[in-house]
């Protein structure tokens, strides 16, 4: 199998093709802390892509509450145990080694398996088949939060002090990852699958799939589903529509895809990042993603020892255990769950541009406001200055402007009661 | 992947390579002829009971887990078939038996996977890899399908699978009852994208249960065209037995379709699948290449410049059909000796 370098993984691994990238790469971030759980991102895809015979169950975006639930059910458990017995079998450790960090290796090196690495002969990546069973309830377990072991109600009087929660659970927020090397892809026989080099976008050629499900069987995501009905196999497509720019509403520029796009809890920011011709992310220090991912590294993968190196990048919640989430979104947690608790200025004014326009920004500005505020964060002083935030679509055309501190407007006392 | 499972994959492949240059049976089937009898007469395509198949010759042809490239399966379930071929001078067709303990004809659920078989042509001179051709040497394959052969009474669907199901509504769906709506119903067919982009697994209606398709190589299988669709199919399961008829005329012109002619030996493989065991693509039971002889005599010789490139028989070809006539031809003298003495010993 040929060698890939996985930035994630700050290492080479082995993938099924040579290694290869597009111009952009189609990523997002989620910030997991201000989601709701609404589920209006999973209803806008439903009502746009998956409303038809043989898509009853199939929700390309869909919001789980950790750590119980899943779709389909116990997904991301039952992957890891594959993994872990993949590891125990070789007699090897799935450890990270966090002492050497820099430009090409953000998190530190992986040294355990990823799912490509640990696959049997039957497959290209470690995986399982759901069966229909495991695809039912999508939302199964919604709210369910952790027991309290101190108390027979389960119930904790400090169980919200930070910074872990005694109860917990939290929204997990879940698409196709548009993976650098999708495992779908790998999983595929037949070159069904494939990665568009103009926005990394990954899709299924709907003319050459025979319903063979090794993408449902091998994307560790679960983000591939079948379709009864057409005995093939859909996923997630991007909204690639909008993404260049061929909606009526996106005025010829890119634009954020549907479930971003509908977010009331203003979780989600979605972009096209510049792809160097190594792989790595271009230089873009003023661009939101790139200043979240790459410069703050406030928001991180999902899962990334699975090693598809996935685009949609999350900032952790901040109650939850620290385990659990290294588990998750690898040894980043701490540093980025530091860094979004006590924001520097630069970060506290990107955060502002979340959900403020359809259009997708390519760059910001900042223009210097006053200091607002002086308070002390995790007993360190921190400082919150009232800047203005403007971001920039595809043209350069200015999209959007925030202040940090959101402006008050006291209705006259005339138009109290007026609605 | 490690050093190890690398080096094992490229033993594998470059034993599988040996093999296939020196054309040493896998599975042991080489050396078989399944010879295609002449009858006189409609051919029995839809008859499984029927005598005619009587008058051709069965073989068993033993078959081997797939084993040279991922995806495979190790431990499928079918280690050999049954097979006759008869033709009327017209149409050819081939009966396909073997045992399965469980009928699995639908591929609606997620973990469904369908009983399926296939036999298989070279489409250029001499015997390709056996396995799907390769790269310049395509082949012809003839895939049968359980849930096309169950579509072609009623189409399996979501509602037939759940039969408990309910929904308001599938909007763009014209049906009337919105829980049957069929794909025939969607009149804009965006709304089921495999039909929309000419995907023969998704059609409204099936006409076949047979797919005609060609390949060069593992990852190439390709559909014919809707056109080119020709091969007929018939299977019935049945007390743990599939039994299945391929037929289609014994010429054709499409480029893509293997020709047979009368007096001729072509080379032709099988392929089973397991549904109930998973299997599916490259994870099959395979046989090695075993030669088709069509009973007959070859219309009279065609100059050279116009042999299509399917009429040409290899040596081995000719050797494998020379060698068993010869041995028939050896074992009918002794037969009439014996006979002889016979009739010379004294009456009681
Ligand atoms: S998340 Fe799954 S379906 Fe999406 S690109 Fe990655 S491997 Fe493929
Ligand atoms: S990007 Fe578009 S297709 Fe994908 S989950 Fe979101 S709404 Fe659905
Ligand atoms: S729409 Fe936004 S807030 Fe609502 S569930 Fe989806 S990600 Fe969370």
């Amino acid at each position: 199998m040929p060698e890939v370098y996985n930035w994630q993984l700050g290492r080479k691994m082995a993938y099924v093709y040579e290694e290869a990238h597009p111009q952009k790469q189609f990523a997002a971030v989620f910030n997991i802390n201000r989601c709701i759980g609404c589920q209006t991102c999973t209803g806008t895809c439903k009502a746009t892509w998956t409303f038809s015979k043989g898509q009853e169950a199939m929700w390309w975006n869909n919001v789980e509450s950790k750590p119980y639930g899943g779709f389909p059910q116990h997904w991301d458990v039952k992957i890891l145990q594959k993994l872990d017995e993949a590891h125990q079998a070789a007699g090897k450790k799935a450890e990270w080694d966090t002492a050497q960090t820099g430009e090409a290796e953000p998190y530190g090196v992986y040294n355990g398996m990823t799912i490509t690495e640990a696959a049997t002969p039957e497959q290209q990546a470690l995986g399982y088949l759901p069966p229909d069973s495991e695809w039912r309830a999508p939302n199964f377990y919604e709210d369910t939060s952790t027991g309290y072991k101190g108390d027979n109600l389960g119930i904790s009087t400090e169980g919200a002090s930070l910074p872990e929660h005694q109860t917990w659970f939290f929204y997990l927020q879940r698409l196709c990852n548009h993976c650098t090397y999708p495992a779908c892809a790998a999983a595929c026989p037949r070159k069904a699958i494939y990665k568009r080099p103009e926005d990394g976008i990954v899709l299924i050629d709907q003319a050459r799939c025979r319903g063979y499900r090794k993408c449902v069987e091998q994307c560790p995501y679960k983000k591939t589903m079948y379709r009864g009905t057409t005995r093939t196999s859909e996923k997630c497509v991007a909204c690639y529509p909008r993404v260049e720019g061929n909606d009526p509403l996106s005025d010829g520029v890119p634009m954020e895809t549907r479930c971003m796009a509908v977010c009331p809890g203003k979780i989600r920011m979605n972009g096209l990042v510049d792809i160097a011709e190594d792989g790595s992310w271009a230089e873009a220090p003023n661009h939101p993603l790139y200043h979240m991912i790459k410069v703050e590294k406030v928001a991180l993968p999902l899962y990334p020892q699975f090693g598809t190196e996935p685009n949609i990048y999350y900032i952790p919640p901040r109650w939850a255990p620290r385990a659990y989430l290294r588990q998750m979104f690898g040894p980043g947690v701490d540093e980025a769950i530091a860094r979004y608790v006590a924001p520097s200025r630069e970060l506290l004014a990107v955060l502002q541009l979340f959900r403020t326009t359809q259009k997708m920004i390519f760059r910001y500005e900042i223009e210097e406001g006053p200091l607002v505020l002086e308070t002390e964060v995790n007993g360190q002083p921190w400082q919150m200055y009232d800047d203005t935030v403007i971001g920039f679509d595809a043209q350069d055309r200015e999209v959007a402007r925030l202040s940090v501190v959101e402006p008050i407007h006291e209705r006259p006392v005339e138009r109290l009661n007026s609605i | 992947m490690n050093k190890r499972s690398l080096l094992s994959l490229s033993l594998i492949l470059a034993a599988a390579a040996a093999l296939t240059f020196f054309k040493v049976p896998l599975a042991g089937s080489q050396g078989l002829t399944l010879v295609a009898a002449q009858v006189s007469g409609d051919l029995p395509l839809a008859d499984l009971d029927s005598a005619v198949w009587q008058q051709a010759t069965a073989i068993d042809v033993p078959l081997s887990a797939q084993n040279v490239v991922r995806p495979m399966m190790l431990n499928t379930n079918v280690k050999s078939i049954t097979a006759r071929a008869l033709h009327n001078g017209t149409q050819l067709a081939v009966l396909v038996e073997w045992a399965d303990d469980t009928q699995n004809d639908s591929m609606v659920r997620v973990q469904d996977f369908r009983d399926a078989a296939a036999v298989q042509f070279p489409l250029a001179e001499g015997q390709p890899f056996f396995c799907m051709g390769q790269q310049g040497g395509n082949v012809n394959i003839w895939h049968w399908k359980a849930d096309w052969q169950a579509d072609i009474t009623a189409r399996n669907d979501m509602h037939t699978l759940y039969p408990n199901m309910y929904v308001d509504q599938y909007p763009f769906s014209a049906a009337a009852d919105p829980i049957v709506a069929a794909p025939a119903d969607y009149a804009d067919s965006n709304y089921l994208p495999a039909l929309a982009s000419g995907n023969l697994f998704a059609s409204a209606s099936r006409l076949s249960s047979v797919e005609d398709v060609i390949a060069g190589g593992f990852g190439s299988l390709t559909a014919q065209p809707v056109e080119g669709q020709n091969v007929q199919g018939y299977g019935v399961w049945a007390e743990g037995k599939w039994r299945v008829i391929f037929s289609r005329d014994l010429e054709s012109t499409e480029t893509e379709d293997a020709s047979f002619g009368a007096g001729k030996v072509y080379s032709v493989a099988f392929a089973v699948w397991d549904g109930a065991n998973g299997e599916r693509n490259g994870q099959k039971s395979v046989s090695q290449w075993v030669s088709l002889q069509i009973e007959g005599v070859a219309a009279s010789p065609a100059p050279a410049a116009a042999e299509t490139k399917t009429e040409s028989v290899s040596y081995e070809g000719v050797l494998w059909a020379v060698v068993p006539m010869a041995a028939m031809l050896l074992a009918i003298l002794g037969l009439a000796g014996l006979a002889f003495l016979f009739s010379k010993l004294p009456n009681k």
